[in-house]
């Protein structure tokens, strides 16, 4: 017998009589006083990031642009970006090639209000590395993407299929010498979301 | 060695102790302030527990369900029954991919197995990308907490690290300059990999995908870059469904941290296009602590840590001194099924109060278990003549009342009228480190039936 049937035997055995799968009842965490974009503002600043009004995806580029002058190395995944993408995924082999990277505009179609979290699926990203390998990530949402808790976003995630998805709040962080937390570990330095 | 000597090598900085000691409890705050803010947290907590409960009591079909979708996805699945399988499977897919370069986020399981060394004995070179884990390896040490690997480490001693292993400039323990060299050094092993490996938090039998949990970015910057991915889970980290991330991302980071989510929750389904994903189901004694009707609730935890942020005898003893992989009260009942002998004071080095239990996301009874490790260890195990005799005597002494109240009315009148160089003498442990309270006047039993007589009147 292999490990893995070994494995499954033992845990057949081993198992106790089979419990009831609770079922999730959500009304119980419903704040119905809960103001979504004043949450999921005051979220986002908690976990280390900003969040910006932006009134239409050339507004977003012009804020940015001014925020980063200088920067070299652009992408941004918004249509009407015209001449603020410095380079072309297409002709990209290798994500390391990703490496200097300044600044990434993504869009995001969930928001979480109760944790400031915004998804990111491979739809939104063309390469993997994207949102972690940049310096400086933006990420464009609209207002009506808000959601009150985790389960209305699984609910909504429940009607598509992606192969990679990330909930990202924030800033990479650490604060693993002496409990100081410090602000950009190895994913971006900074974060900041376009509410439209 | 014991749990208590390990211990008073910890207890010899005292200032170090103090430190320690005041950081995990404000932990432990930050925890506090954050669940608060939830509406619903115990219905939360209650989901957690039940969800893992029916998990657990129907494990082996929720494992063929994870393989099939694993499969299907694309992804290899391979079982290994103990640890030297575990490490024996990763050792070859990585010689499969005449891999040389090793990055791994943080995976308690792979310390467990103490895959390091394995590899390394291969010539493969290994990198813990988490910082903290970053920080113990160049210190050549087990991590001592499993949320925060360097807790026990002060910012000098950092610096002084990494001024002998990454060259930095000497720097006061600046966290930030420490961390910015750390990114770029640890940035450069990324580029390089030829694999990385990760653990896993949650493995979804209905999508056969998986979620891992960072806040540094570690885990994608690994998997994204590198052409193999290898993810690393006990049997126990199955979860039924997609929708039950719900519950358990609300429960984790908050109960760790206190942050409400972790920065990234990385949820991973298939490889990307042309490259390799690799999952390694482990048992190495999970299974066998199924078994146990009174043990198999350990089986729920979720890793949050927050058991050894309150606990008392962790913020004071250090991780270390637990000698094993998950230190802290969740690590006192898992170890003594492994290795009864070797772990078999962790359960006494706890004060049963209950804290633990009382912030386990997934309702453990921690200290219940603890209490139910002593019976069957002071069985099984031999105990100190000194223990034993003490034992005995105290239970002969509470046995009866009259002989109870005798020897508390001596107590009470030496702690009032003995000599300090008595009290705390070396024969009473009790009066090691810490002054003793004047013994009061009367009893308890005095007092209540005194607070009677004063009602009737």
């Amino acid at each position: 017998m292999g490990s893995r049937d070994q494995i499954l035997a033992r845990i057949k055995s081993n198992k106790p009589e089979l419990i009831d799968l609770p079922q999730i009842d959500t009304s119980v965490f419903k704040d119905e006083d809960l103001d979504l974009i004043k949450e999921f503002i005051k979220k986002v600043e908690v976990v280390g990031g900003n969040v910006v009004e932006a009134t239409s995806n050339a507004d977003v580029i012009q804020q940015i642009k001014a925020n980063f002058p200088d920067t070299k190395n652009n992408f941004s995944q918004l249509k009407d970006a015209d001449g603020f993408n410095t380079l072309n995924l297409e002709t990209i082999q290798n994500p390391h090639e990703l490496k200097d990277l300044d600044v990434l505009v993504l869009e995001s179609k969930i928001g979480v209000a109760e944790n400031g979290s915004v998804w990111l699926a491979d739809d939104d990203i063309p390469v993997r590395v994207l949102p972690f390998i940049t310096k400086h990530l933006a990420v464009v949402i609209t207002k009506q993407a808000i959601v009150a808790y985790m389960h209305e976003a699984y609910k909504k995630l429940s009607e598509t299929k992606a192969d990679y998805g990330v909930f990202l709040a924030g800033p990479s962080k650490t604060a693993d010498i002496e409990q100081s937390l410090v602000i950009g570990a190895h994913g971006a330095l900074s974060l900041t979301i376009f509410l439209k | 060695m014991s749990h208590s000597q390990l211990a008073s090598i910890f207890n010899k900085d005292e200032k170090k102790v103090d430190w320690h000691d005041k950081a995990l409890w404000f932990v432990r705050h930050k925890r506090d302030l954050s669940v608060h803010n939830v509406k619903g947290w115990e219905e939360l907590r209650n989901l957690g527990h039940g969800i893992k409960a029916h998990m657990l009591s129907n494990l082996d079909n929720y494992l063929i369900e994870f393989e099939a979708n694993a499969l299907k996805n694309g992804v290899q699945v391979h079982w290994a029954a103990n640890a030297e399988e575990h490490n024996k499977i990763v050792h070859s897919i990585i010689k499969e991919n005449k891999a040389k370069k090793v990055v791994k986020s943080k995976s308690m399981l792979t310390e467990e197995c103490h895959l390091n060394p394995h590899l390394e004995a291969d010539g493969i070179e290994v990198i813990d990308t988490d910082l903290g884990e970053r920080i113990v390896q160049l210190a050549k040490e087990p991590p001592s907490h499993i949320v925060l690997p360097a807790i026990h480490k002060n910012k000098h001693e950092v610096d002084e690290l990494f001024q002998e292993h990454l060259g930095t400039k000497p720097c006061d323990g600046d966290p930030q300059y420490l961390t910015g060299e750390a990114r770029k050094h640890l940035r450069q092993k990324f580029i390089e990999a030829d694999v990385a490996i990760t653990g896993v938090n949650f493995a979804i039998a209905d999508t056969g995908g998986f979620v891992v949990c960072t806040n540094e970015g570690n885990a994608d910057m690994g998997a994204h870059l590198a052409p193999v991915h290898i993810a690393c889970m006990g049997v126990e980290k199955i979860i039924p469904k997609q929708e039950h991330l719900g519950v358990f991302l609300r429960l984790l980071a908050r109960s760790a941290t206190g942050q409400p989510i972790t920065t990234y929750s990385s949820h991973f389904k298939k490889p990307r296009k042309g490259e390799k994903m690799h999952i390694v189901i482990v048992d190495n004694g999970r299974s066998e602590q199924l078994s146990r009707p009174d043990f198999r609730a350990s089986l729920h935890c979720i890793r949050c840590g927050a058991c050894m942020n309150t606990c008392p005898i962790y913020r004071r003893s250090g991780g270390h001194s637990y000698d094993a992989t998950i230190p802290g009260p969740i690590g006192s009942i898992l170890s003594p099924g492994k290795d009864l002998t070797k772990h078999s004071t962790l359960p006494f080095a706890s004060t049963l109060c209950g804290s633990c239990s009382d912030v386990c996301p997934v309702k453990i009874d921690i200290h219940a278990q603890l209490y139910k490790w002593r019976q069957i260890i002071t069985k099984e195990t031999p105990q100190p003549f000194v223990k034993k005799q003490s034992m005995k005597a105290m239970g002969k002494i509470f046995a009866k009342p009259s002989q109870f109240e005798k020897v508390g009315k001596v107590a009470r009148w030496s702690l009032r009228n003995l000599p300090k160089s008595l009290i705390n003498s070396k024969l009473n442990t009790w009066g090691q480190a810490r002054d003793l309270p004047s013994g009061p006047k009367q009893s308890f039993d005095q007092w209540y039936e005194e607070r009677q007589n004063n009602k009737k009147d």
